[in-house]
């Protein structure tokens, strides 16, 4: 029956014939189509099954031989393959050409890039210059290896904190209806419970007191709400300076991980990559400004030194209660012995004298500073 | 060498010390200067005295002038920069006779540090701006409370010979203290020379640790037997710990005269000053210890012992420093000692400053008094029957002073330095042309 299968075909668009075993979905309502990215060829999955469960083999619709392998296979995304084709193509350069905005000098350059890699990517879509652009591709992505993964990570790190940010506000609206309803309700029990109250008083009280107990009544509840609603107010406010402060530290988490350490500047690829600078690591405090406080280069000190005059200290507790160290003593004894032994200062003064500008520091200074003090002194009006 | 650079982080490496040419330089500097302003602080004291007697006894002789300024130029002969010294070297020794006024005498070290205030302050003043009667005082007290030696100065000025109050003592120390660009440390060698002799105590007794470069080398044993394998120095010391000792005291009394009373101080750091005065007192001992420190003696032929140790241009530099250190030290003689020098410095001191003494400058404490002199006019014109305006008239007479101190006050660090010199510049330039 030729007009039926023409119906099936039409209104299938030959998608519900399989290519590689012909059957359709006539007869197998639930046949699945793959496809494997390598050639975009589309298979019914009993397919896939048959040819790839033994490993790799080649493509069995004709003239095509690439090799597949069954843990490619995939469902299709759209419904033209060749939609379906770029954005695969596209998901793997952007997942190689993946710097970001930061990274470069200026606009100027993150467009140039945008653009080139819009063009590499038309070029592996439409084939023109594929296995140049193919390897371009390649080696950049094996000289980049660091900054691809580190721009990877960040991405990865942006999506989730997106999630996790968006599941945050979902859950403050929940609370913050939750609030609203229960404060309704509080308000409700507390207005009734203000007339039951209003009422009960009414009827245990005297006639002529009637239009007063109401109109207190009214005044409390007027009171109560009024009281409640700024200490919402208070809370609220509280509440909006902590989510504020926490975006702002979201912000700072964010600045902190984008500046990161990168190996190469400027790739051969991309141009205008801003310079990264290693920066230094920082380098543990040192509060001697490098000396080394126990590190003696003319001396060795010893614990103790044969001496007549300190020798009695040592056993005297009167020295030794005040907490007196005869161990400062050796060190700064043996300190000044060779404090500036190796300082020539013949030679040192006269280099210290040719180098130094304006004579800061200098011997003329402090001649400088005598000459000013004689001559301020010496103005005759003033010490006459 | 780690403590050469702790050395050279302190203010008297950084702001006083010279090399002997520049120490020369810049005392003729402040000689000059000091000698152009006396010159002319006489002459308008002159010019001053004439006209008060011109206006009582009428006009003068016209064309005199000239010819008595001339012969007043002649009149006033300045200090010359060696006269100076000479001046200031005597009061360096009149502090150490100083000290000794005392119940008990002032350390050695509150001296030491004294003379080293005193010597500082007339590398910038000239003794004919202000006299070392004045200066020396105030220099010693000032030790006294920088090396944390308290005395009173009521105490202190009970001391101090002649009619000198205690108000004339403190008077010149904003002064001094300014020319000593406030920097009070002075790094003396005597501390040093009681470590060196402390090590070489231990060595003699087999204790002695050699220097961390040489230390595999080295063990204390062999320390201690070239140690006492020295040759003697003299026949009188016959144990090594009485040699150490002998040799400990003459370097301090080295130390404790030459060592102060000379320029040591500017042209060497305190530890190459001990180890020359050590090298004068026992030269054996002294280049032992040397040795120790510095690695073995050095055999100047043999190449290889140059390559062994690393410090030998170290050790030449440093041996030819030392030897001029102590020829320096050795040359010291006192004046007591000196009947030539006492009798010029005589009549230095007696005649020559007291004629070109700096007249503006004679009255320190007159300067520097202000509250007390506004508070004397004051009470002056309290007398003179003005009572119920005195407070008034105090105020004015402070303000006025204020006001005529303006210039003097701002300088209070010194004043700028780049001008100062610009102005150096121009006149030592107007000079040449």
């Amino acid at each position: 029956m030729p007009p039926a299968r023409d119906i099936m075909a039409h209104r299938g668009d030959d998608d519900e014939v399989c290519p590689v075993c012909k059957s359709s979905r006539y007869l197998n309502p639930d046949m699945r189509f793959l496809i494997n990215p390598e050639c975009y060829h589309k298979m019914c999955e009993s397919c896939v099954d048959r040819i790839f469960s033994s490993g790799p083999a080649n493509c069995p619709v004709a003239g095509c031989h690439k090799t597949l392998r069954k843990n490619r296979f995939r469902k299709q995304t759209f419904e033209d393959i060749n939609v379906e084709r770029e954005v695969d193509i596209r998901r793997r350069v952007m997942q190689i050409l993946n710097r970001r905005e930061e990274e470069f000098d200026s606009k100027r350059a993150y467009d140039d890039f945008l653009e080139q890699r819009e063009e590499i990517i038309a070029n592996l879509v439409h084939g023109t210059d594929v296995a140049k652009t193919e390897s371009d591709l390649q080696r950049y992505a094996a000289d980049n290896m660091r900054s691809i993964r580190a721009n990877q990570a960040l991405e990865a790190q942006e999506a989730s904190s997106f999630r996790e940010q968006q599941t945050h506000e979902q859950e403050l609206a929940r609370l913050r209806r939750e609030a609203a309803r229960l404060e309704y309700e509080n308000e409700r029990k507390e207005m009734l419970a203000g007339r039951e109250d209003v009422l009960s008083r009414l009827a245990a009280g005297r006639p002529g007191d009637a239009a007063a107990i109401a109109r207190e009544g009214h005044k409390v509840l007027l009171k109560k709400s009024s009281a409640r609603r700024s200490e919402e107010d208070r809370i609220r406010q509280k509440q909006a300076a902590l989510r504020n402060s926490d975006a702002r530290k979201a912000g700072q988490g964010a600045l902190t991980t984008a500046d990161r350490a990168d190996d190469s500047g400027d790739s051969g690829l991309i141009k205008g990559l801003k310079k990264i600078k290693t920066p230094e690591p920082e380098k543990p405090y040192d509060p001697f400004g490098g000396l080394i406080p126990n590190k003696r280069d003319y001396y060795t000190l010893r614990d103790h030194y044969p001496n007549s005059y300190l020798d009695p200290i040592r056993q005297d507790t009167r020295m030794q209660a005040g907490g007196y160290d005869l161990q400062e003593y050796y060190s700064r004894t043996l300190m000044e012995a060779f404090a500036g032994l190796g300082c020539f200062i013949d030679e040192e003064v006269s280099k210290r004298e040719v180098t130094s500008t304006m004579g800061i520091s200098r011997p003329v200074a402090t001649q400088g500073a005598a000459l000013a003090a004689v001559s301020s002194a010496g103005a005759p009006e003033a010490s006459s | 060498m780690i403590e050469d650079e702790i050395y050279r982080s302190s203010s008297q490496f950084r702001l006083w010390s010279f090399t002997e040419a520049s120490l020369k330089q810049l005392r003729a500097t402040t000689n000059s200067v000091a000698s152009d302003r006396v010159r002319a602080a006489l002459r308008r004291a002159q010019d001053a005295r004439r006209s008060a007697t011109s206006s009582t006894t009428g006009t003068p002789a016209p064309g005199s002038d000239a010819e008595n300024k001339a012969a007043e130029d002649k009149q006033i002969e300045c200090l010359t920069p060696e006269e100076e010294q000479q001046v200031v070297d005597y009061y360096s020794e009149q502090i150490i006779q100083l000290g000794e006024n005392y119940k008990p005498p002032l350390p050695t070290i509150v001296r030491a540090t004294a003379i080293q205030y005193l010597r500082r302050f007339y590398l910038t003043n000239s003794p004919m701006t202000y006299h070392p009667k004045q200066i020396m005082p105030c220099a010693l007290f000032l030790a006294t409370k920088t090396d944390n030696y308290y005395l009173s100065l009521r105490q202190f000025a009970e001391g101090v010979p002649g009619q000198t109050s205690a108000d004339d003592i403190i008077a010149p120390e904003f002064l001094v203290m300014q020319s000593l660009r406030f920097t009070f440390d002075v790094r003396h060698p005597f501390r040093g020379l009681e470590g060196g002799i402390m090590e070489l105590r231990a060595i003699s007794q087999g204790q002695g640790q050699p220097a961390p470069h040489l230390q595999p080398s080295q063990t204390p044993e062999d320390l201690r037997r070239a140690l006492l394998s020295l040759s003697p120095s003299s026949a009188t010391a016959n144990t090594m710990n009485d040699r150490i000792s002998r040799a400990h005291h003459s370097t301090r009394e080295i130390l404790k005269a030459a060592a102060q009373i000379t320029d040591a101080y500017f042209l060497y750091t305190p530890a190459q000053i001990w180890l020359s005065a050590f090298l004068l007192a026992d030269r054996p001992l002294a280049e032992f210890y040397l040795d120790t420190k510095l690695g073995g003696p050095i055999i100047s032929s043999s190449s290889t012992n140059h390559d062994q140790n690393p410090l030998y241009a170290l050790r030449t530099k440093l041996l030819t420093t030392l030897a001029n250190c102590s020829a320096l030290l050795q040359a010291y003689k006192p004046f007591a000692s000196d009947e030539a020098r006492m009798k010029t410095l005589k009549r230095i001191v007696g005649k020559k400053l007291y004629h070109c003494q700096n007249p503006e400058k004679a009255n320190i404490a007159g300067q520097k008094r202000i509250p007390a002199a506004a508070a004397a006019a004051a009470a002056a014109a309290a007398a003179a029957g003005e009572s119920g305006t005195s407070e008034s008239e105090m105020e004015r007479l402070a303000k006025k002073r204020k006001l005529e101190r303006g210039s003097e006050t701002k300088d209070l660090f010194g004043g700028e330095l780049v001008t100062q010199r610009t102005k150096e510049r121009q006149m030592e330039g107007d000079q040449q042309q």
